[in-house]
């Protein structure tokens, strides 16, 4: 089961994305293990988690995974509905979701390594199935003997019963006194030590599956055998790192030269048993693998990560620093105390650190800006595989994919976005047959585009499908209680709302790719989280516009300032035109409400005088006196009047504190505010909203 | 560890609890709970933010940040008064935002008794209704705010 070449630009970001769902997922897990319950909340994550992995390893076509993530979710789905379930089988549960963890990251570690995941889930998935049976209540609960059938499904991350001289390494770990859960410890060590370890094996074997090896553990110790891949201390390291780990002991050490001794052949690495769904053209890349594992060169499709994953924490506090740099340094340069002076070789050097700190700048934000082609294109793929599978004919748009957005934001959307795009493909466009019979083209359609405007991206997805159903949200709505107010009080819009409420769903079949309500509320709470609004424009029968709006949150600006009174307010340079002197009164004429206007070489243009729309107090009110800036956003263009121009600097853009929320200062024209070099604080003027008040 | 922090965390507060920052309007005394303030700063260049109701006063820039003021005068809806070097801005946290209350005369830190505490009366007059309790101390009365009531119109609409 080779890759696709197409999607190798993809793999990256799947293993990526996918190892830190599986990070959230154990954490979760050994959390609601320790208190032996799953809180609303977490059962809700790990049907999100598990949702996200079954979708994106479908599309990339690992299909053991996205099976395995299916029963999980399956499972899941059905403690959502009822969280008093989980007491039917709690323990098993807890087991079979660490051992299917485990198995997912070992088939993303394999997919990383060699390009293709090929051991197969099925005994998990019965397991799952049967766990699932039993919180349905359709088998006697035979919840009581899980552990003996524990035994019987094989280890998933592949630990073959090795004979002894693939496994030259003996190494004894003891715990902590008293530290509890020596059996998940163990496990973990284990889980921790596969990366490093050619073959692995414990004893007791599968430590996880039965909490009373505890006490074996506590006594005899945790004995590893194991070949390690490089060398042992790479692994004792680990050893000596791991939380609670009292002191170990290596108690046989023979690798000598393990190359040489264990051919590559018998490397028990991957169980060479290709998963059913490969194709037999496949067979002997997947037994290559294995061998492949210790040189990485030769592996089939190398997607190691080039990438380093960095605390996006601190990434954030070198924006500020960067920023607060910025600010600094028209401060130096700018200071009171050199004016009047002469002092050329200072502002020779003040222009090299300019050069240095604008391009420490450039480097910064590129670090965190992505563009949305790569969204984008998913999508696409999305969209064809489900054309095939749903047999509906849809053309893809997408438009403005070179717009860049901050790395949180992409991230932030990706979800949303697959879910919208699927719901669209299965809910929203018609089959073929129905769209004739409506006088629809054929091809349905689906736009995706972006647009930067105004310190705002603007995503909008739309479809030419059904529209969304009124009435049907409304029954759907009371079989759920989430109406809130009397039914007619409710707008077309405050209606396309409720779909975006926790646990709505309308449509009653499950598919593999929507339907089962996640969809929706996950898209508001992860446009939210990154400060973003979503709404719906849904007309009957003609389609369904979802249209994201999203703050650029950080942003240094070149700015002109200007002064109006004792305000100064900072204008991006980006959206003037022109700024001039006006010299003789007819150049201003007035249409029939009094508007003011401005000539401007045979055009007319509005004029806006910022000290009256914002009410401030100033001495200038004659437009001889003051500065005319002519300022543009899309194709609007109009002229403001301000006191004077002050001059260019690089400000930081800082939203308003949050308690100035409701007074919507953004729909005024004001986009933020900046801290300038001396100190004082100026309002960021907002071209887009200034022309479209 | 973190237990050990939180516990301190908690001591700390539970200091804190029944101590009262005193501040005067004119000749009456108020007091706010000692846990929401952060800091007390000398009246600074304040920036005007167009289209705010007259008693929120624009944005401090406090060490880099941009904080909101208030003046409480004008909250109150008593007249406003020229600052002058004895006026002081406190810096409270509401709802984990830093908000900046100019009043005339900061005086004191008090610690307030349960016992000492009077529910105020229900005049529905302006200023009162920002009221928690009144309390006595020695001769001095002192009208503690109740920060919750006092920003509840400013947090509404979040």
């Amino acid at each position: 089961m080779a890759i696709d070449p197409s999607m190798e630009p993809m793999l990256e970001t799947f293993i990526y994305e996918s190892n830190t769902l599986l990070d959230q997922l154990d954490e979760i897990l050994l959390e609601s293990e320790k208190s032996k319950s799953l809180t609303g909340d977490q059962i809700n994550e790990i049907f999100r988690i598990m949702h996200t992995i079954k979708g994106s390893s479908a599309m990339m076509e690992f299909t053991g995974i996205s099976t395995l993530a299916h029963a999980v979710e399956d499972v899941f789905f059905l403690l959502r509905e009822q969280p008093d379930r989980l007491s039917k089988v709690s323990e098993a549960l807890f087991d079979v979701m660490f051992q299917a963890s485990d198995f997912l990251k070992g088939e993303i570690e394999s997919v990383e390594n060699s390009g293709e995941a090929a051991e197969d889930p099925r005994e998990m998935i019965a397991e799952l199935e049967r766990l699932a049976a039993i919180m349905r209540g359709e088998t006697p609960a035979d919840a009581g003997t899980p552990a003996d059938e524990k035994a019987a499904p094989a280890d998933p991350a592949g630990t073959p019963s090795g004979d002894a001289a693939a496994l030259p390494c003996r190494i004894r770990v003891y715990f902590e006194d008293g530290c509890q859960m020596e059996n998940i410890r163990a496990f973990m060590l284990l889980s921790q030590l596969r990366d490093l370890c050619d073959g692995l094996e414990s004893i007791p074997a599968h430590p996880e599956s039965d909490a009373s090896l505890c006490q074996e553990i506590i006594k005899n110790g945790f004995v590893i055998l194991c070949k390690p891949s490089s060398s042992l201390d790479d692994l004792l390291r680990v050893i000596e790192g791991s939380v609670n780990v009292k002191t170990y002991e290596v108690l046989e050490d023979d690798t000598g030269h393990p190359a040489a001794s264990n051919p590559p052949a018998e490397t028990p690495d991957v169980p060479a048993s290709p998963a059913p769904a490969s194709a037999p053209a496949a067979a002997p890349t997947a037994a290559a693998a294995p061998a492949a594992s210790g040189s990485p060169a030769s592996g089939p499709v190398k997607a190691k990560q080039s990438l380093v994953s960095v605390n996006q924490a601190k990434l954030d506090q070198l924006m500020d620093l960067v920023g607060e740099l910025v600010t600094t340094e028209s401060m130096v340069v700018g200071n009171t105390d050199l004016r009047g002076l002469h002092l050329d070789n200072f502002y020779k050097s003040a222009r090299e650190l300019r050069k240095l700190t604008d391009e420490l700048q450039d480097i910064v934000m590129s670090m965190r800006m992505v563009p949305l082609s790569g969204l984008f294109q998913r999508m696409n793929r999305i969209v064809r595989d489900m054309c095939k599978k749903l047999d509906k004919h849809v053309d893809l748009i997408t438009e403005g994919g070179d717009t860049e957005v901050d790395k949180t934001i992409n991230e932030a959307i990706a979800d949303p976005f697959m879910h919208m795009v699927r719901n669209a493909m299965d809910h929203a466009i018609e089959s073929p047959e129905e769209r004739l019979a409506m006088g629809k083209p054929e091809h349905g359609r689906i736009t995706i585009s972006a647009k930067n405007i105004g310190g705002e991206i603007v995503i909008a997805i739309a479809d030419d499908g059904r529209g969304l159903d009124t009435d049907a949200i409304f029954k759907k709505a009371r079989e759920n209680g989430i109406l809130t107010k009397p039914e007619s009080e409710y707008s077309d819009r405050e209606i396309f709302g409720l779909i975006m409420l926790p646990g709505f769903s309308t449509n009653k079949e499950v598919t593999e790719y929507s339907g089962r309500g996640v969809g929706m509320d996950v898209v508001r709470k992860n446009v939210e989280k990154v400060g973003g609004t979503i709404s719906i424009d849904s007309r009957r029968g003609k389609g369904t516009t979802f249209t994201i709006k999203i703050p650029l949150t950080l942003a240094i600006v070149d700015g002109m300032e200007l002064s109006v009174g004792d305000s100064i307010f900072t204008l991006p340079i980006t959206s003037i035109k022109q700024s001039f002197k006006i010299d003789e009164d007819k150049q201003v004429i007035y249409d029939t409400d009094g508007t003011e206007m401005i000539m401007l070489r045979g055009e007319c243009f509005p004029l806006i005088r910022l000290h009256q729309l914002f009410g401030m107090p100033t001495a200038v009110t004659e437009l001889q006196d003051g500065i005319v800036i002519q300022i543009e956003s899309g194709d609007k263009v109009a002229c403001i009047f301000a006191d004077e121009l002050l001059g260019e600097q690089q400000v930081v853009v800082k939203p308003f504190p949050a308690f100035f929320n409701k007074y919507e200062l953004k729909r005024l024209g004001l986009s933020g505010c900046s801290i300038l070099g001396d100190g004082s604080i100026s309002l960021i003027l907002d071209a887009n909203n200034l022309l479209n008040r | 560890m973190t237990q050990d922090i939180l516990a301190a965390d908690e001591a700390m507060q539970d200091d804190l609890n029944g101590h009262f920052l005193t501040f005067y309007l004119d000749q009456t005394c108020y007091g706010i709970e000692l846990s929401h303030v952060i800091e007390i700063v000398s009246v600074q260049p304040i920036t005007p933010v167009p289209s705010l109701p007259p008693y929120i006063k624009g944005l401090i820039n406090l060490r880099g940040k941009v904080v909101p003021v208030i003046d409480v005068r004008l909250k109150f809806g008593q007249p406003e008064r020229p600052y002058d070097d004895k006026t002081c801005i406190i810096v409270v946290m509401i709802e984990e935002m830093q908000i900046g209350l100019i009043v005339d005369l900061v005086v004191e830190v008090v610690a307030i008794g349960e016992n000492q505490q009077g529910t105020p009366p229900e005049l529905g007059r302006q200023g009162e209704r920002y009221l928690s309790s009144i309390a006595k101390v020695d001769s001095r009365v002192i009208l503690n705010i109740d920060c919750q009531k006092f920003f509840q119109s400013d947090l509404l609409g979040f």
